[in-house]
């Protein structure tokens, strides 16, 4: 079971055709990963679906990461973000 | 002779050395209860829940009760996510019905108790149970409008992530009503499934699933949060729901049936001498 935080982004990254994924981790704890992903999949969508989104393609790895927090941002919300 | 029945009820509790032992007794022991109890050498609290455990052996013999050294197979171990010691699971038709986490003995005695009681398993019943299932959860996500699932207690959280929850609803003047996941294996295994949300917290409103804490902090930063989730009355509104509650209230320390400073009273009140 590969659990490194490069193949979870890059699998995010793949998965939701993303524009922008990235590990923002803070306790280096093995079995913790923080996330920000970018993509036009969110458009239109609530935060519930986004989030099911993330967890579907996480669906595998999801039980043995112990400690997962997301933020799902589409592009649009990404860059007013980046702004301030 | 006292020593020798302290030996025989310990040897009531088989001790299981490997993986392949352990799945040969799942189907040996599949119609009655079998409960596992993960411990190791170096935890005293082990050896305090295996007195319990011959105890338990002895009261239910239609019980079968096994040791399993979490080390000394880590198959096991790493297959039920055995994250300390002591953790019991519980096994019926070769499936995982429940699990209890600590050196609890009166927890763990209550769900022995529970689980021996509760009738005979048939295949079909599988799909029966199914359906309590899902209702019982259906009924637990509408328990009150705003239900929190979490780890451990608003006043006792046992997880980071349940803790900031709870301190973001109290801020917010939330009013909600909590349910420890850890007091229930079965709903916290079949509400994940139930919502296809795979961690906790979890908060619901009106019995809809509105997300974990990552949500919640988005809807607390988007000034949202206040909109979904039903305030608790304040103060002010409290005390003139109750002062309006009937023509004469009386509010006094301890109630009615346990008289307390208030003892001189409640006769009087009562057209009592």
């Amino acid at each position: 079971m590969e659990l490194s935080a490069e193949y979870l982004r890059e699998k995010l990254q793949r998965d939701l055709e993303a524009e922008h994924v990235e590990d923002t981790t803070l306790n280096r704890c093995s079995c913790s990963f923080r996330v920000l992903v970018v993509s036009a999949k969110f458009e239109g969508k609530p935060l519930l679906q986004r989030h099911r989104l993330v967890n579907a393609c996480l669906a595998e790895e999801l039980p043995h990461i112990h400690a997962f927090e997301q933020k799902t941002l589409t592009p649009d919300q990404w860059a007013r973000e980046r702004q301030k | 002779m006292a020593a020798g029945a302290a030996e025989a009820a310990v040897a009531a509790v088989e001790e299981v050395g490997s993986a392949g032992q352990f799945e040969e007794l799942l189907r040996l022991k599949a119609k009655s209860l079998l409960v596992v109890h993960f411990w190791a050498p170096w935890a005293p609290q082990c050896a305090q829940m295996n007195e319990v455990m011959a105890e338990l052996a002895k009261e239910l013999p239609q019980v079968s009760f096994v040791k399993l050294e979490a080390e000394g197979v880590p198959e096991v171990s790493e297959k039920y996510e055995i994250s300390s010691v002591p953790t019991f699971l519980f096994f019926k038709n070769s499936q995982k019905i429940d699990r209890l986490d600590g050196a609890h003995a009166p927890e763990l005695t209550k769900k022995v108790q529970r689980h021996a009681s509760s009738g005979s398993f048939l295949p079909s019943a599988n799909e029966h149970l199914k359906e309590d299932l899902n209702l019982r959860l259906k009924k637990l996500t509408h328990a009150a409008p705003c239900m929190l699932f979490m780890k451990g207690t608003p006043q006792e959280p046992r997880c980071g992530f349940s803790k900031q929850m709870v301190e973001i609803l109290h801020k917010h003047n939330i009013q909600f009503s909590s349910f420890d996941i850890f007091s229930d294996e079965e709903v916290r295994q079949g509400l994940k499934a139930y919502s296809s949300w795979p961690t906790y917290p979890q908060l619901y409103v009106s019995g809809e699933l509105i997300g974990g804490l990552d949500i919640i902090k988005e809807l607390e930063a988007s000034e949202e949060l206040d909109t979904i989730c039903p305030k608790a009355p304040k103060l002010e509104e409290r005390l003139k729901v109750l002062t309006n509650k009937a023509s004469v209230m009386l509010f006094m320390k301890g109630n009615k049936q346990e008289l307390k400073e208030n003892g001189e009273l409640l006769p009087i009140l009562r057209g009592e001498n």
